[in-house]
């Protein structure tokens, strides 16, 4: 069922094939017109599809059913889902559109697609951090200005060795062309 | 009981008041939070989206500091709680990927071998301490108010990750919440999404999202909502005064602006055990708690 996907990278890492094959097969091969029936569950459930016409998890489920994979991952509404998980509770197959979303991010990724650039930022800061963004100074609601140190907080955990938690973390990525 | 305490990174970042709150009231409660060394960003939602195995790996660096420690982990956050407990899912029915990943962690000197257990927050007052020891320890009652429960999404979905509460019909937290002498009830939209993950796709999507679940629990009369998830709480609290800014072009409504008083659980838990509101973070809390904690306070004179 699934084809027409546009890869832009002929040399992908086995690993991540193998990983991605993997998840395919579990969440999207098994996955055709006569096991999902359009009832309509998962987008009724959905606090996306009330308000953006566009994004509709049931429309996603029935064009990757008839193989119309690069249409989806080509338009934007797969980065549109707050992962509320309330599709994949509530489907009577036990379809999960969430976990079809993830991997189709993922495919994006790796066909070379756009993303929201904010994924972009956060992963840099961890790969440079470990974290997603240092600690802020807050103001109360009386005006004083206040962070972990003057709270009496210990300081932000993070990796201890970032050259070797670095090496590691980029190694993973680098596998799935992200970085 | 003793658990380790990962934080992630929105509590240690911006959320204060969770980790405070949390600090100060476990230990009452017999449990003592053993503060973990070297933990990362558990990877959620961004190398979950761009990355899966990116984010199975800082997941699984996570959990291998607290099997070093020999300790079960008390995930404060729902987002780290579904990342871990998802993770450890994964790894423990495929050997493969676990050997995958352990060979990197191994750069690390680390190793995951599926010893540590994964708990949340809602399972550990409710599940573990209990709700009778709870209501014995109340010192405090907060009578006369009454919360919405706001367990939020990645504390009850999916269900079969075994998650804390039902998927559905979550009751834990409002037991949690009659124990401190306070009220609760249903409401039609107790189980909705705060919208948070949404923020970086579609910015005021998020938003709307966020006021309606705001002004449907104003309009059935609670005083407050009470969660434990620092990315709702951020939704709710932290970003009630955007909304109120630009209300009516995020409602159809024409809806008067909203003035909700948002609580973590332990926030309210530590002000029922009678602790003092700045001991708990409270003073961090942005939307309008002041008159809330004026009603608690004049409680603990009479």
């Amino acid at each position: 069922m699934v084809k027409k996907v546009k890869l832009m990278s002929s040399d992908i890492n086995e690993t991540e094939v193998r990983f991605i094959s993997m998840m395919l097969t579990r969440l999207v091969g098994e996955m055709n017109a006569t096991v999902c029936e359009q009832c309509g569950k998962c987008a009724s459930g959905c606090p996306v599809s009330r308000h953006m016409e566009d994004f509709n998890p049931r429309r996603i489920i029935a064009k990757i059913s008839l193989g119309r994979m690069d249409e989806v991952l080509e338009s934007k509404v797969i980065w549109t889902c707050t992962s509320c998980m309330k599709c994949m509770e509530r489907c009577p197959e036990n379809i999960s559109p969430y976990d079809v979303i993830l991997v189709l991010r993922n495919l994006s990724v790796r066909a070379g697609l756009s993303h929201p650039e904010s994924l972009d930022k956060t992963i840099d800061a961890v790969v440079g951090s470990g974290v997603t963004r240092e600690p802020v100074t807050l103001r109360t609601r009386a005006g004083e200005l206040h962070d972990r140190g003057s709270l009496g907080l210990r300081s932000m955990d993070r990796p201890q060795d970032m050259e070797e938690f670095r090496e590691a973390l980029l190694s993973i990525l680098k596998a799935g062309k992200l970085r | 009981m003793k658990y380790a305490l990962y934080l992630g990174c929105t509590i240690q970042n911006e959320q204060y008041g969770c980790e405070i709150s949390a600090r100060e009231t476990f230990p009452l409660l017999g449990v003592e939070l053993v503060d973990m060394e070297g933990t990362s960003c558990c990877g959620l939602p961004a190398f979950s989206s761009l990355s899966t195995l990116g984010w199975w790996y800082l997941s699984t660096r996570n959990i291998a500091i607290a099997e070093r420690k020999g300790l079960d982990i008390l995930a404060l956050c729902n987002g780290c709680y579904e990342s871990l407990v998802q993770t450890k899912h994964n790894l423990d029915k495929d050997p493969d990927l676990q050997k995958m990943i352990n060979d990197k962690l191994s750069v690390e000197g680390l190793e995951y071998a599926g010893t540590s257990q994964i708990i949340h927050p809602l399972s550990l007052l409710h599940d573990v301490i209990g709700v009778e020891t709870i209501e014995e320890k109340v010192e405090r009652p907060l009578k006369g108010l009454k919360f919405a429960s706001h367990p939020g999404c990645h504390a009850i979905r999916p269900s079969i990750l075994g998650m804390p509460d039902h998927p559905e019909h979550p009751q834990k937290m409002d037991a949690l919440i009659t124990a401190l002498g306070a009220e609760t009830m249903d409401y039609p939209e107790k189980t909705d999404c705060c919208g948070s993950m949404l923020a970086s796709a579609a910015a005021s999507t998020t938003l709307t999202i966020t006021a309606e679940k705001l002004k449907a629990v104003e309009s059935y009369g609670f005083d407050g909502l009470v969660t434990t998830c620092p990315f709702c709480f951020q939704m709710f609290d932290g970003r009630q005064g955007e909304i109120n800014d630009m209300i009516d072009f995020l409602l159809d409504t024409e809806p008067d602006e909203v003035e909700l008083p948002i609580f973590y659980y332990t926030q309210l838990l530590g002000l029922a055990l009678g602790m003092k509101p700045d001991r708990l973070g409270l003073q961090l809390n942005k939307s309008p708690v002041d008159r809330l904690l004026g009603d608690v306070e004049e409680g603990l004179d009479n």
